[in-house]
């Protein structure tokens, strides 16, 4: 049953991202659209399941700033749309998003960024709440599973009531957490879309939208951020609870509210502070929070990651200190919050407890002593590494071996995606660049055009499927028509392989599970004038020789696409080309002539070295077939059998 | 004799710029490979001892055991090695695009016509390339005659061609070829497919090669574009490399290819490779002439048994040509001991040495009058 047919009134278990989801479907959403990227798919992926049921239009865009521009069209529609994308897909879309909140929107339009405090998933700890403010929009941060179903759906009145757009920030901890959540009414679907335009030029409802004349729009921009202003100051969302003159007023926002909640219980201090939780931190309610300020003695801010709110509200009370007197306000710019990685209850108690001057309780010695044991001797020690048969492992093996052999020291720039982690001994350590999306190509065009000033290294990168259409397209364009002389492997392996498998405009599938046409990668780089392979990278002696190939004899841009779908994905998993032996009488084990190099330097976690017999051998509930160790074993002992032929 | 690992055989010789890609390590183990006539390693090893170590000429190459080992007598510090007679020679009845007289050619031909040899390891050319291959039959033999002067991962050939069972291989080496050759004859890690690698070696003379790949792109630079099919490097004073292609001859200022000599080259002390069955090389002044000296008994019942087929002419060569090449030889070997010692590569007390030698010896060397 897709989340669209869950009754309203019935308590659900709901992930924070399905809460989100479930809140848009009760604004009556008509369009949602995002890019893939972690914590924030499944939002996308839960309303393409119940987009039949609910009747709405869901896709995955080609990339984020698409996403917004598709989202955004339904809004000048009347329609009310949704985009979703992680923090750092708000830094792609913030072109568009600085004129969209010049313009202003007409149906209801929200924009759900999802950060990464940590990156847990990610290389980067972006902050999307600076560009709320950046660009003069406001912004929510629900702090529990109900909120974040509840806040998403205000959010569409709140921007129709101003006609901007509405940022809805959500963290990991909220997004991949689940909770309890009361679903109410999902109202009937829309058929009313239209645009208007022939309107006067300033009419936002019936004229052309544009952020022109600009002066004039920014400050109506502004206007509408003070009637938010207004209308926050008697939001629900947010809430105190705590004496009325506390000793240390803690403001907690997002997730970090139920950190604070449990910090203040661990530490019995709930007499003496009070906890304010903020939903609407920008533009903050300053009636409301100078209010709290002037009851309380000192303050604690806790939120993740950068000090947003800290700031905003040193701001103000500077700006009220006549009212409110001199008031201590502490967070990250003081040190007592970290300003780095996720908050948790622990380092909330800490911050409190040094604001009050109090102890944390002790942690049992001997609980500690036995934990930290259990986890040195207990736990394995496991790299983060490619999965048993996935293709990248195979595509950095030949990337590798080739520019080593090469000599020239050549490199690769890379990107993101599952491949990211070849910077790391899994990927042989193949990355010497790792940046944005499409980067390592961008970068490879400026490498490429340094061999007048002495760069005579043979310069790559890598790009993924998705990756290739979402933002390394344009780096390819520049480097064909500027004659950049780098050779460019496609990691193809058939879909958006980190996220969990979203389509892109490279599959013949889109969100919706509708037949569309797959745009050829081959047929558009060749298009482009660049020099096109295409190898499958389980055969390694073909690749290698197409890559030197291309590495000695051609000029120019040179791509090579490396073909073969990802293990995890639903034509391959749990299907083994191969079953794979080891001949213990050929191995060579530790001896001179190969030391180990499947367990020790190619390391699939489908190989496994037993020490006692001095030899590798193969873990067949972890290996996935693909018949790749037995091109590299020098002796010959791997051995691989067709699982079909078998059977036969 | 100290046999260390892959790692320090990285530190020694790749690292340093020593190496010049013979390619005795390449094709042991999956670690180092030959690519466009280089050298690489592709991931560390963190082996103790290796064969790699063990075979490679440029690091801890002890002089005095690799020459009891081949002429049963520890180095005599002679400019031309220890032998047993210098001689001019040609080939008779041969025909092919020889350098100068077809001699090693012959040799081989002779050797594998005989039986003395299951199959050679010669040094053709493609893509302008040096091309190391496994030849059994005169004509292969004949399809790379002429020198390449660019260093050729021959061993590389010699490890693949035993790994897949060929024995009784007659190879053609230069002199560290050939010194490392001796070190995998000598078999020091006890490996049974190393037992006897090369039945006969018949050494190059060889002043120093040049970085192969650098050699293409200067040939292609100065031929527009093709590659060599010929090269020559007339004796002193001539100061030049001529490069012929399609009828088209061009002249190279010695000055622009000396930058392209391997560091390895310099600090190489053997010039006629000492520690081959016999060795050949070019004669001043006598083209069509090869001078050939016999080293070794095996050497000298090839050469003894080519004349009698009728396969090589012999005679003796001018006194004052064979001072002119041990001069020439004393002189190489000067040098590169003398930088040895500056750079600390030889007789190192504390640490790896490049070469050791028995210090008489070498302070010998070091003083002999140019």
């Amino acid at each position: 049953m897709s989340i669209a047919k869950h009754p309203a009134g019935e308590r659900r278990l709901y992930m924070g991202n399905e809460a989100i989801a479930r809140g848009a479907l009760e604004a009556g959403v008509s369009v949602a659209a995002g890019y893939p990227g972690t914590p924030s798919s499944e939002i996308i992926e839960t309303l393409a399941k119940a987009a039949k049921d609910a009747d709405i239009y869901v896709e995955w865009s080609t990339n984020e700033k698409v996403a917004m521009e598709v989202a955004a069209a339904a809004s000048f529609a009347g329609l009310r749309s949704l985009c979703i994308m992680k923090q750092n897909g708000v830094n792609v879309a913030s072109d568009f998003l600085l004129h969209l909140a010049g313009s202003g929107t007409r149906g209801g339009m929200v924009l759900v960024p999802c950060d990464d405090p940590g990156a847990l998933s990610s290389v980067n700890e972006g902050e999307s709440r600076h560009f709320a403010k950046m660009v003069e929009v406001p912004l929510l941060e629900p702090a529990d599973f109900q909120e974040a179903k509840d806040l998403t759906k205000w959010a569409f009145t709140l921007s129709e009531e101003l006609r901007s757009l509405v940022f809805v920030r959500s963290v990991t901890r909220l997004s991949h957490a689940s909770g309890t959540v009361v679903p109410g009414e999902i109202p009937a679907p829309r058929r009313d879309a239209k645009f208007t335009y022939n309107g006067f030029i300033l009419d936002p409802m019936e004229g052309p939208v544009m952020s022109a004349p600009v002066t004039f729009k920014h400050g109506q921009q502004q206007e509408k951020l003070k009637r938010a202003e207004e209308i926050f100051e008697d939001s629900p969302f947010n809430t105190y609870a705590g004496p009325d003159n506390p000793e240390l007023l803690v403001i907690a926002t997002s997730a970090c509210w139920l950190y604070a909640r449990e910090a203040l219980r661990m530490l019995n201090a709930e007499g003496k502070a009070g906890l304010l939780k903020l939903a609407t931190t920008w533009p903050l309610p300053r009636k409301l929070v100078k209010k709290h300020l002037a009851a309380a003695g000192k303050v604690l801010v806790l939120e993740e990651v950068l000090p947003f709110t800290e700031e905003n509200v040193k701001v103000l009370a500077q700006e009220a200190a006549d009212e409110i007197g001199h008031k201590p306000i502490l967070g990250k710019r003081d040190g007592h919050v970290p300003m780095t990685g996720e908050l948790n209850p622990d380092l909330a108690a800490d911050a409190v407890a040094k604001a009050l001057g109090a102890q944390v309780p002790e942690v049992d010695p001997d609980y500690k002593t036995k934990a930290g044991q259990y986890a040195f001797f207990g736990a394995p020690n496991r790299d983060l590494t490619f999965c048993p048969g996935c293709p990248h492992r195979a595509s950095f093996w030949s990337i590798h071996n080739t520019l080593a052999a090469d000599g020239r020291e050549g490199f690769v720039c890379g990107d993101i995606g599952c491949y990211s982690m070849a910077v790391l001994p899994s990927g042989f350590s193949t990355l010497k660049t790792l940046h944005s999306m499409g980067s390592g190509t961008g970068l490879a065009s400026g490498f490429g055009k340094l061999g007048p000033f002495g760069l005579n290294q043979p310069v790559m990168s890598v790009c993924g499927d998705s990756t290739f259409f979402h933002a390394a397209l344009p780096a390819l364009v520049n480097a064909v028509h500027h004659q950049s002389d780098i050779t460019m492997a496609v990691l193809d392996n058939s879909g958006t392989g980190m996220t969990g498998f979203q389509s892109h405009p490279g599959l013949p599938t889109d969100a919706l599970g509708n037949e569309v046409p797959a745009i050829d990668i081959e047929a558009v780089c060749r298009s482009l004038g660049a020099e096109v392979r295409v190898t499958d990278p389980f055969d390694l002696e073909k690749t290698q020789q197409t890559l030197h190939e291309l590495l000695e004899t051609k000029k120019g841009v040179k791509v090579l696409i490396l073909r073969q779908a990802c293990a995890l994905s639903p034509q391959r998993k749990g299907k083994k080309d191969f079953d794979m032996e080891v001949d213990a009488a050929l191995c060579r084990g530790e001896d001179c002539g190969c030391n180990r190099l499947c367990t020790r330097i190619f390391r699939c976690p489908g190989l496994v070295w037993d020490a006692t017999a001095g030899r590798a051998r193969i873990d067949e509930v972890i290996c996935a077939g693909c018949g790749v160790c037995a091109s590299i074993c020098p002796a010959g002992a791997i051995i691989k059998k067709p699982v079909s032929a078998q059977a036969a | 004799m100290q046999i260390l690992g892959p790692t320090q055989l990285y530190e020694d010789v790749i690292a340093k710029g020593l190496c010049t890609g013979c390619g005795a390590c390449v094709g042991l183990c999956p670690y180092f490979v030959t690519h466009r006539a280089k050298t690489s390693m592709l991931f560390p090893c963190d082996r103790e001892q290796g064969r790699c170590f063990a075979f490679c000429p440029r690091v801890e190459l002890d002089l005095d055991e690799v020459s009891r080992f081949v002429h049963g007598a520890p180095y005599s510090g002679e400019p031309l090695g220890t032998h047993r007679q210098v001689l001019l020679a040609q080939a008779k009845g041969l025909s092919g695009s020889f350098q100068a007289g077809g001699t090693v050619s012959a040799l081989l031909c002779h050797a594998l016509q005989t039986g003395a040899a299951g199959a050679a390891v010669v040094t053709g050319q493609k893509d302008g390339l040096p091309d190391p291959r496994v030849a059994t039959t005169a004509e292969e033999v004949l399809s790379a005659s002429g020198s390449k002067y660019g260093a050729a991962p021959v061993l590389a050939t010699v490890n693949k061609a035993i790994a897949s069972g060929t024995r009784d291989l007659a190879v053609a080496a230069t002199p560290c070829q050939a010194a490392a050759l001796a070190q995998m004859g000598m078999n020091p890690l006890g490996r049974e497919d190393f037992m006897a690698p090369a039945s006969l070696v018949i050494g190059l003379f060889c002043t120093w090669a040049i970085d192969a790949r650098s050699l293409a792109a200067l040939a292609a630079e100065h031929l527009s574009g093709k590659a060599a099919t010929r090269m020559d490097l007339p004796p002193p004073p001539s100061e030049i490399l001529v490069l012929e292609t399609g009828g088209r001859r061009v002249e190279v200022p010695l000055s622009e290819v000396r930058k392209l000599v391997p560091a390895g080259c310099l600090c190489c002390p053997d010039m006629t490779a000492e520690f081959a069955d016999v060795s050949v090389g070019v004669v001043e002044g006598e083209p069509g002439w090869n001078t050939l000296i016999v080293r070794t008994q095996k050497g000298a019942d090839l050469v003894e048994s080519a004349i009698a087929a009728g396969k090589l002419e012999t005679r003796e060569p001018e006194a004052e040509a064979a001072a002119h090449l041990s001069r020439a030889a004393a002189g190489k070997r000067r040098r590169a001991f003398a930088r040895a010692r500056e750079q600390g590569l030889l007789n190192t007390a504390e640490g790896r040495a490049s070469l050791r030698v028995d210090e008489q010896v070498a302070e010998k060397i070091l003083t002999e009058e140019s």
